[in-house]
Formats: C-alpha cells, structure tokens, sequence
C-alpha cells in the first residue's frame, strides 16, 4: 500500500490544479518500511511532452536524473510517479500502462473543472501488460 | 573502473548501495558486469530474452545511448552510467 504525507499530498493537489486543464506530472519520494511506501515529500516535475498536453504526459529525463540527486541527498527514495487526468476519472489508461515502469507507484489524479475529484494508485508489472490498483491513503 | 549511479528504488537490490563500480569495456558490458555481482537486479533491467527492458534508458554521463553507440558504446573509468526509466502516459 502507498501512505502519502498531507503536506505532499497538498503540494501533489497543488501541482494538478495549476496545471488545468494539462496533464500534470511529479514524483514522490519516502520510505519503504513493512510493505507500505510512506510518500513524505512530492516533486513536482514538467511535463516534456511537446504537443497537447490535455491528454498526455511525459516525464524530462534530465529532471528524473536531478530528482533521483534529491532523493539520495536526503535518503530517500523515488516511490513513485504521480499524474492527473483533466476531466476524466483516475484509471490507469492502455498508453499509461504501456509506458510505465515497475519499480513505482502510479497516483493518477482525477480533477474535474478544476478541482480534485478522486484518485487511485496502480502498479505495473515488468511486461507492462497489466497493473494492479494499489490501496492508496492520502 | 565506471560508477553505475542505482536508481533509488533499486537500492534493495546491491544491498543498500547507491553507486555500484563495475570495469567492462562496453556500457553494456558494464551493465552486464553489474547484474552479475547483484543478480536480483537482473530481472529489473532485462527481460527474458536477456534484452534491456523497454522502459529503461541507460546514460553516459549526461547523454541517452541510443544516441551514442547504444550498448556499445565504449566506457572509460572516468565515466557515469545512470539509468533512467522512460515514463510517459495519456489517455
Ligand atoms: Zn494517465
């Protein structure tokens, strides 16, 4: 299960409602402790895709590169990767899926008209053909 | 000898270590040599072909190796290797 901190949670929330009516993207960096991934701070990051972002997300390798830095600096750990869909509820789509990784948590964000709806955590597995939802508290 | 830069989540896997030193000629030798000292990383980076799994971009220094000599590309001591998970989505 993923726990995530109220402050990040707040800076995740934060970070979707800015980026309305785009997809927004970050990672969630904590610790790993008895099987619960315990997210206690939230990097918000840009979205590299160059074209609509209404619809897509992509992260810039170059900032998963100083946020993994980040991560080390403060001894912890990249748990996850988080994102939101505008106007649409928080499932994790075929492209999502397709173009995710196991090592992470997925947190897809649902905000509708601007404002936070609900949301839900997936893992992936190593072919990237399936993803199980993860309980999620926040 | 190259320093391979662990991604956090893979820590568990070269017990607690964030930079791994590996000699290899090769980036993918390299890599090779990493997953040999620390065989549960194995399944995290190749797939059962014993190819590099799709959603991971390997580094050196700051440039992708697919636009270098992918796996091929030579490796010096001086060198970082970094891998780096392609991560993307949309509806
Ligand atoms: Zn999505």
């Amino acid at each position: 299960m993923i726990r995530i901190e109220k402050q990040a949670w707040d800076t995740m929330v934060a970070h979707a409602r800015e980026c309305y009516p785009r997809e927004c993207c970050g990672a969630m960096l904590g610790v790993e402790e008895n099987g619960v991934r315990l997210v206690k701070a939230a990097r918000p990051m840009r979205n590299a895709f160059e074209g609509a972002q209404e619809d897509t997300y992509q992260l810039d390798p170059a900032e998963q590169l100083a946020v993994e830095k980040e991560a080390r600096a403060q001894s912890f750990s990249v748990l996850g990767i988080f994102h939101s869909h505008p106007d649409c509820d928080a499932y994790f789509s075929k492209r999502d899926l397709q173009n995710s990784c196991p090592w992470y948590s997925f947190v897809v964000l649902s905000i509708q008209k601007g404002e936070f709806h609900h949301a839900n955590s997936f893992l992936p597995n190593f072919e990237q053909t399936e993803a199980k939802q993860e309980p999620l508290e926040y | 000898m190259a320093k391979i830069l662990i991604p956090t989540p893979l820590r568990q896997f070269t017990a607690g270590k964030d930079t791994v030193e590996v000699s290899g000629a090769t980036v993918g030798d390299c890599l090779e040599a990493l997953t040999a000292q620390h065989a549960d990383l194995r399944k995290n980076l190749y797939n059962d072909e014993g190819k590099l799994r799709s959603f991971v971009n390997v580094y050196l220094n700051d440039e992708d190796i697919r636009y270098l000599g992918k796996t091929g590309t030579a490796a010096k001591d001086s060198d970082t290797i970094s891998i780096v998970p392609s991560i993307a989505g949309g509806r």
